[in-house]
């Protein structure tokens, strides 16, 4: 039963594959493109309505400047928190472009925007209410909480917003624990379904006008729509399908474990090499919280094998999982995989864990292939999957580099890189590591010809 | 992903253009959208129908009532507002406005009828007071006030108020 035998399957020649398999594929362009013009399409509507909105009368009436603002950047801020939502939906299409890292870094970049944005939106109408009505402000605060509908419930909204975007700030964030950060953040989904009823009640572009009211609801509606389904639904209809069973936990090298699961109907799962799942082990302590971790090699009908490096709470938990748990799973994710690359020759380097991407990744190369790979890690014992990986680079007539060593005695830079991988530059680039090592892999690449487009990257957040 | 930028700015180019280009539209066609102008201006079944679209003349130079200055009398233009539209009629007496009424008021909704409903008092009796549209906008209404003071102010110009 064990994972030997299953390796050696892997990496034997003219494995079958049967030709009904739902193939997983790359990035499909000419969708990326549609996307980038809807979501500006999007941008360009919303700021139009707000300018369309307001009479020249009405602008220049005491206050008029100050509502004309606070109504633009209200419709902005919410159009932007509904492609923030989007963003993080997990849209395979979208997924398949930018990769889950992708995703996470372009919404947090743009998620302070419609915190801001919104927070600047309730100041400055409030302002240019109390303007127009030469009252105070706190008065005026008090007539737009109790006499107008929704206000206060969309204000609570805001107020969780402007919760979850300090907790957010870098600073605050490395003080909490990793899955208290995230609760709270989910809280963002109550914040956003309170706050739309006021837009339609008091928008100016939508009282009386069934258009842009119409447009509007299908536009939450949808993006609710696509979260549930695939952040929930589709998860579940995956894990249900599979049924996945902790099969062995099995220590691979210091702290670093490979969990052995089998389930139902694998040979049905479109997965790549490379790719990952969020794991949800379905114990007391754990149901609750899924984490991703990189399947370290293709699936092996029944089996599938995750490795996984002890660096937090849960997955220190996860070397003490027993045989027998159920497991639900959320992908794949991930464009480390073959499909992104650009040119025949490969380079693939990876630093400590991410040995799990590279090893599955390799898997997944053709026969042909000839790829140099590059394995590094402080100790000898710490290039966990050695063997797994001299055995594939063999079966591929590739070559295999092992650097151990401090950063000092080993250090990764031009010299060394150029001297074991001379045609550098004519090759595509596969990075996988811990978030520093891969951003100074990336940058030494780029000072060595490489093009932006044939390296590939996952780092592994902590 | 090339170009990514210009995808992005051409889409909003064409949202922009697009959403302006059906509000031009909708404000070419008065019957166009939702329970808003359903008919054209002054041609609502309004109360106090003095609404004539024009100037009604209510008392002449040649025969003054009262012997000061004669009442003349004007509806102000069709304002529409975010919630709805409406028209103030004003009548002077010299550089004096002393009665004010809204022969047409239609609302989106009935909340904005009500908060209407709520203001128009209110804003009467600061024209009667100031004598002019410079009126300051009623705490929560503040689009209908905008609304009513150009009403007014249309309706003064027509007068040759000030």
């Amino acid at each position: 039963m064990g994972f030997d035998s299953v390796v050696a399957a892997g990496s034997r020649p003219g494995r079958r594959r049967r030709p009904a398999l739902p193939q997983p594929h790359g990035p499909r362009p000419a969708l990326a493109r549609a996307g980038l013009v809807l979501a500006g399409a999007g941008f360009g509507a919303v700021t139009a309505l707000a300018i369309t909105d307001e009479t020249a009368a009405e602008f220049r009436a005491a206050g008029g400047a100050a509502t004309f603002i606070g109504s633009l950047t209200g419709l902005v801020g919410t159009y932007l928190a509904l492609l923030m939502v989007l963003l993080v939906s997990r849209i395979p299409a979208i997924e398949r472009v930018l990769g889950q890292d992708g995703l996470l870094r372009w919404h947090r970049r743009l998620a302070p925007w419609p915190i801001s944005l919104l927070a600047a939106h309730a100041l400055f109408i409030t302002v240019g209410y109390a303007q127009a009505a030469r009252a105070g402000l706190g008065h005026q605060v008090a007539v737009l909480l109790t006499r107008y509908p929704d206000v206060l419930t969309a204000t609570v909204g805001l107020g969780i917003m402007c919760v979850i975007g300090v907790v957010s700030i870098a600073a605050v964030r490395r003080r909490l624990r990793r899955e208290t950060w995230w609760l709270i953040h989910l809280y963002m989904y109550l914040a956003l379904a309170i706050s739309f009823a006021h837009v339609l009640a008091l928008g100016p572009s939508f009282v009386g006008h069934p258009l842009t009211q119409v447009v509007w609801s299908v536009a939450w509606a949808a993006t609710a729509g696509l979260v549930l389904c695939y952040r929930f639904g589709l998860p579940v209809v995956r894990s249900l399908r599979h049924r996945l069973v902790v099969t062995e936990v099995r220590p691979e090298g210091p702290g670093v474990v490979s969990v052995i699961c089998s389930g139902r109907e694998l040979d049905k799962l479109a997965v790549a090499g490379g790719q990952f799942f969020f794991w949800r082990f379905l114990t007391r302590g754990m149901w609750w919280q899924a984490h991703p971790y990189t399947m370290s090699a293709l699936p092996q009908p029944p089996y599938v094998r995750l490795t996984v490096k002890a660096v937090g709470d849960h997955s220190a938990a996860v070397a003490k999982l027993r045989p027998g748990t159920w497991v639900a799973v959320e992908g794949p994710y991930g464009v480390f995989t073959k499909y992104v690359q650009q040119r025949p020759q490969a380079l693939l380097v990876a630093a400590g864990i991410g040995v799990t991407a590279l090893r599955s990744l390799l898997e997944d190369m053709p026969r042909g292939a000839a790829p140099v790979v590059l394995l590094r890690g402080t100790r000898p014992e710490d290039l966990v999957l050695r063997k797994e990986v001299a055995e594939l680079v063999r079966y591929r007539r590739g070559r295999l580099h092992e650097l151990t060593g401090t950063r000092e005695e080993a250090a990764l830079d031009e010299r060394s890189l150029t001297r074991l991988v001379p045609d550098l530059h004519r090759g595509d680039l596969y990075v996988c590591g811990p978030e520093g090592f891969v951003t100074s892999v990336v940058d030494l690449a780029a000072r060595l010809g490489v093009p932006a487009e044939a390296v590939h990257h996952e780092a592994y957040a902590l | 992903m090339k170009r990514a930028g210009w995808y992005l700015i051409a889409g909003a180019a064409a949202g922009f253009a697009g959403v302006l280009g059906l509000h031009g539209a909708g404000a070419a066609t008065p019957s166009s959208p939702g329970p808003l102008a359903s008919g054209g201006a002054g041609a609502a079944p309004a109360p106090a129908a003095t609404a004539t679209g024009g100037t009604s003349r209510s008392g002449d130079p040649a025969a003054p009532s009262g012997g000061a200055a004669p009442a003349r009398r004007a509806t102000g233009a069709v304002v529409p507002y975010g919630y709805g539209e409406l028209s103030v009629t004003v009548t002077v007496r010299g550089t004096q406005i002393t009665a004010v009424s809204v022969p047409l008021l239609r609302t989106a909704e009935p909340y904005s009828q009500q908060i209407a409903e709520q203001v128009l008092p209110m804003l009467r009796s600061e024209v009667l007071a100031a004598h002019s549209a410079q009126i300051h906008a009623v705490s929560g209404a503040t689009y209908t006030s905008a609304a009513y003071a150009q009403s007014i102010q249309s309706a003064l110009d027509k007068l040759h108020v000030k």
